[in-house]
């Protein structure tokens, strides 16, 4: 792009062409008054704010900066008599009828327009003041809006739209009585994500988590991450008297530009629920008692090392976490594999998905995985397959919409199920496949790649090897054939398939309905051998682009607690636990020889063996096995079996219910640490406030735990066990804790200079069909996902996202609702073999008929009790309300 | 969407095969907000909510931009309309010959003010300023018909002419 040169205010700037004053200004930090326009936004133009004088080609008039582009030579001027008189002028009008509430307003203090009064020194106007008094429009959990605070900037308005997808808002009428607001005055009924409040310059729209506890000078600001889903968005904590009392965002800071989604911006609150756990508890006689640290960990530690001696460390497993951070895993794998001296460990995801590790790894060694997630907003195709980014990824999506509106990017959904996925893309294709079909589904697109030849074969065979197995792969099934099974038609699978050949950036994002498929290991495979088609037919000299793969993890750290070898096969950062010289390279590292059993061998998981009773003692950290395994009942199973269990957590979860002894732990916003985000992006939590109670961060739980056991782990902070893990894991090798203030850090970007070296060599997987059909007695199949609104025991404990969606529901196809005579808002019975649990239905067209879904993030709905494998049938009928 | 609402909605309950067709025939045509919300409201006499929501799910939009839309022309109702539409002009030539008697008299006889419509949908009733017949002030239209130099008391009986025939 060629780079113009020009002068604001005598300050000699320069700018891309084609950038307009106003941001040019910004960039370069000068300040051009103006309330309506704003860099993530389309320009407006309608504030008047802006107002400057231009010279160009010996021409001097004036102009609005953020309707104006740069051009060589330009000569800008912010600050003439005429140029403030006309600004002053502006500011009068909004002035004469603005609400000036500032006393009250908690705006004040970093109100745009309050800011530009006072750069002005306005005083009292020529007109006659006729304040608005219209009510204060609060229908909704997080947000009210105050009209008479208003300018009509409009940012809100394409923040919603462009941004969010969402135009839940928009200016209604016309001349004075505009206003901001929904259709019909209905409440508003929206993804609640807060990005009108961000953008908003005046105080117009209001967090209602905030309510009145602190005005804007009063507060401490602390960046951190989000502790919910696995985007990893940056958010701020706002604290005042040692307690958070809001979240905000900062557009500059992070991946996420400050995009949030409700569960990021308004799901704070359980920080200081009153239902966290302020004390370590012991249970006696079926009941906790309160106990001091000292007698909790003497308990513990006794009863660990009884155990040991009487079943042999085998008999003890340990659950880490996919919400605590790297360090704390990092150390938990420690003190399971050296202090209690078992490798039976295991995390959630890995429980749910074991060869996804691998795969990972490898579609980083392959090249595939390389970006982090803000390459989506270069893409120019999007794939987004069996993953809901609508609820499970929620800022991927506002990634999404940028590049659909900057690059015009097209996009590519495959679900068995018709997410919403709100955008403008001019190609949006979707392939909404029978369940079980996924693999056909894959392979179909390759085959009209390769048979098509939508990539030049010649170059494929030149570049990766096994391409002619991959070819008698594309044999066994017709395209007729597939649209019979899949229910894709020929015509659609041909597009979508263009779409991905298409030369430029390629981003796919696959998720869960993937992964936990149980043909999910062969279909990720597939997923990787397209890859290595698309990267191909990218590396041309002509339209270089290239492909990235995301796997939507669930949790904020799914990853890292994987990365940090909470899991039997690997040591941190993926070493071969079986492989003696990374064995004694650990050993080294720790100064400790590790027993005969600290191997992998490949026998049941953890939740099998327990099952089975070979689990005596569970040591379970920051997870709720019994709420998030797919089957809920044989993780009780396992914990029930155990004879001592004991539970690092916030809050009294449903596996710590059954704990021995229950440990408080702190949350995100009272620790340090790192979590590892879906775009395999490491970054750093900063703390914002002291533990509640008599929490503790984990790591600093087991630190103690293991002194106790006679092996101290002398660690004074996290940054320690950091250096450490860059010793212990690969990947993280050239990981920097200071840095990570500044900047994030990618991992694969250690791997991916081996790339070039490697061939890529097809898997040419052999095509299976799994048909998933309703039993007679349970006609229908359960799904689960995740929730935009919840995530697990932490958004059920904010009240502000339970007031949102205070209840679970099940989807129900239209047209089943309708033979069983079921409305929206009934309550049904949904059994499966396995339990029974009572729903609200919701009649929708998003899930096909015969499928019904279920959200499993409601910690107080467990639809695990019902599966018992993957596509659990189920059964559905009404039920009375009580 | 937030799942706040599960209780059953209730909207007006209206046959909305009309809002299909008209959407049919605009299938894939671009830019045909306008037109499709005016079909629409040739078909309904207004803007019905649910046709409005229809609309906006087919058009990949909401329901919010579309009422933007509708309520920055004066040419749309969100409103059921009367059979009648009765505009009483208060320009200020109408306003000087006693516009307010007759205005008066809308409210006392319908029951009814500004831009609202009677409850047996018989009447609508609008305030406009000025239509351009100043000299013969003060102004009543009824749907299309004018009627000029009317007194309070004649626009009363006009009124009452209107309801007995549509009783018959
Ligand atoms: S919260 Fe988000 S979705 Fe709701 S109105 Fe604001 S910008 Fe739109
Ligand atoms: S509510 Fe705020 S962002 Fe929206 S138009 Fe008004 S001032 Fe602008
Ligand atoms: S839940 Fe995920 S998308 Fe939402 S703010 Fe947190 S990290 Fe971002
Ligand atoms: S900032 Fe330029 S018109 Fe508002």
């Amino acid at each position: 792009m060629k780079t113009v040169h020009l002068t604001i205010d005598d300050k000699s700037i320069t700018a891309p062409e084609g950038t307009n004053i106003f941001q040019a200004a910004l960039d370069n930090n000068i300040y051009i008054p103006g309330l309506c326009y704003h860099p993530k936004l389309s320009q407006f133009g309608g504030c008047r704010l802006c107002y400057v004088e231009v010279t160009e080609r010996k021409q001097t008039r004036h102009r609005f900066a953020c309707a104006y582009p740069v051009s060589e030579g330009m000569e800008v001027k912010v600050n003439t008599d005429e140029v403030n008189r006309h600004r002053k002028a502006v500011m009068e009008y909004l002035l004469a009828h603005h609400e000036l509430a500032c006393p009250t307003c908690n705006k004040s203090g970093e109100c745009g327009l309050q800011n530009i009064a006072h750069e002005l020194n306005m005083s009292p106007g020529r007109f006659k003041t006729v304040r608005m008094s219209a009510p204060v429009i609060r229908d909704n959990p997080v947000l009210e809006l105050n009209r008479n605070r208003c300018v009509l900037c409009g940012r809100c308005v394409s923040a919603c739209k462009e941004i969010e997808g969402v135009g839940a808002i928009d200016f209604q009428n016309r001349g004075f009585s505009t206003v901001i607001g929904t259709a019909f005055d209905r409440p508003l009924d929206c993804s609640f994500c807060g990005g009108c409040l961000a953008v908003c310059p005046t105080g117009a729209w209001q967090d209602r988590t905030l309510g009145f506890s602190g005005r804007p000078w009063e507060f401490e600001s602390v960046q951190t991450i989000c502790s919910y889903c696995s985007v990893g968005c940056t958010i701020v904590l706002n604290t005042k008297q040692g307690s958070v009392r809001r979240v905000v965002s900062n557009d500059k800071l992070g991946i996420n530009e400050g995009n949030l989604c409700v569960k990021g911006r308004f799901g704070h609150e359980f920080i200081h629920s009153p239902e966290r756990i302020k004390t370590p508890l012991i249970k006696k006689d079926g009941g906790f008692q309160p106990a001091g640290w000292e007698d909790a960990i003497a308990v513990v530690s006794e009863k660990l090392k009884q155990i040991k001696e009487k079943y042999g460390s085998n008999a003890i497993g340990g659950i880490g976490s996919e919400k605590c951070t790297n360090e704390e895993n990092y150390l938990f794998q420690k003190f399971c594999r050296t202090v209690l001296g078992t490798n039976r460990i295991n995390n959630m995801p890995n429980l749910k998905s074991p060869f996804l590790n691998d795969l990972i790894y490898k579609s980083v060694e392959s090249g595939f995985a390389t970006d982090s997630l803000k390459e989506i907003e270069n893409a120019n195709t999007l794939f987004f397959f069996g993953v809901d980014v609508t609820e499970a990824i929620p800022v991927v999506g506002c990634m999404a919409r940028k590049a659909i509106k900057l690059n015009a990017a097209n996009v590519v959904i495959a679900h068995p199920r018709n997410v919403v996925f709100k955008n403008t893309a001019k190609n949006d294709v979707r392939l909404t496949y029978s369940l079980g079909t996924q693999h056909i589904l894959l392979n179909a697109i390759i085959k009209v790649v390769v048979e098509n030849n939508l990539v030049d074969l010649k170059k494929i065979e030149s570049l990766a090897s096994n391409f002619r197995s991959l070819r008698s792969s594309l044999e066994n099934f017709s395209l007729s054939d597939i649209e019979r099974l899949s229910g894709v038609t020929p015509e659609v699978i041909r597009r979508a398939a263009e779409l991905l050949m298409k030369p430029g950036n390629c981003c796919i994002v696959y998720g869960k309905d993937v992964v936990e498929d149980p043909l999910g290991e062969d279909t990720m495979k597939m997923l990787l051998d397209l890859c290595a088609l698309i990267d191909v037919s990218n590396r041309s000299d002509i339209h270089p682009g290239k492909v990235s793969l995301f796997s939507a993890r669930y949790h904020n750290n799914s990853q890292g607690v994987n990365d940090m070898g909470v899991v039997p096969e690997f040591l941190p950062g993926y070493l071969d636990i079986n492989n003696t010289a990374n064995r004694e390279k650990i050993e080294k590292l720790w100064g400790v020889r590790f027993s005969e059993n600290i191997i992998s061998k490949n026998s049941l998981n953890l939740v099998d063996l327990g099952k089975n009773g070979n689990i005596k003692s569970l040591y379970v950290m920051g997870a709720d096995p019994i709420a998030e395994h797919p089957n809920g009942k044989e993780a009780r199973e396992c914990i029930k079996n155990s004879e001592f269990i004991v539970v690092q957590d916030s809050f009294m979860t449903e596996t710590a219910k059954l704990a021995d002894v229950v440990f408080p732990s702190s949350t995100f916003a009272e620790k340090e640490g790192t979590y590892t985000n879906t775009g395999l992006t490491v970054q750093r939590l900063n703390r914002a406030i002291f533990p509640v109670g008599e929490a503790k961060p984990d790591w600093e739980i087991i630190c103690d735990v293991s002194k106790k056991m006679g092996q101290s782990f002398s660690y004074v902070n996290t940054k320690e066990i950091t250096e450490e893990i860059k010793k212990a894991a690969p990947v993280y090798s050239s990981l920097s804790y200071d840095r990570l203030k500044r900047k994030e850090f990618h991992w694969p970007s250690l791997l991916s200079a081996k790339k070039e070296s490697n061939k890529y060599t097809f898997y040419a997987i052999q095509v299976k069909s799994l048909k998933v059909k309703g039993e007679k007695e349970f006609p229908f199949i359960l799904m689960t996902g995740a929730s935009l609104n919840h995530q697990g025991y932490y958004s059920a404990r904010s009240k502000a996202l339970v007031s949102v969606a205070p209840e679970c529901f099940i989807e129900i196809n239209d047209r089943d609702a309708k033979d069983m005579q079921i409305k929206t808002g009934d309550m049904v019975m949904v059994e499966s073999r396995q339990g029974k649990l009572k729903l609200r239905a919701k009649v929708t067209r998003k899930s096909p008929s015969g499928i019904v879904f279920v959200p499993d993030a409601y910690a107080n709905t467990p639809v695990n009790v019902l599966i018992y494998q993957a596509h659990t049938p189920v059964k559905i009928y009404a039920v009375s309300e009580k | 969407m937030a799942e706040t609402n599960l209780k059953s909605e209730k909207k007006d309950e209206l046959d909305l095969s009309k809002t299909e067709e008209i959407l049919a025939k605009y299938e894939g045509a671009k830019g045909a907000i306008i037109p499709i919300l005016q079909k629409i409201q040739l078909e309904y006499g207004y803007l019905p909510e649910s046709a409005i929501d229809l609309v906006a799910e087919r058009l990949n939009t909401s329901a919010s931009e579309l009422i933007g839309v509708s309520t920055f022309y004066a040419q749309f109702h969100l409103k059921p309309r009367g059979k009648h539409i009765v505009k009483v002009c208060c320009g200020t030539a109408c306003h000087v010959k006693n516009s307010r008697g007759l205005t008066t008299k809308v409210h006392q006889k319908l029951k009814i003010h500004k831009n609202e419509t009677t409850e047996d949908k018989m009447f609508t009733f609008e305030e406009v300023s000025c239509l351009g017949a100043c000299g013969i002030a003060p102004v009543v239209v009824i749907d299309s018909s004018v009627h000029g130099e009317i007194s309070p008391d004649e626009f009363e009986k006009l009124l009452d002419e209107y309801k007995n025939t549509n009783r018959e």
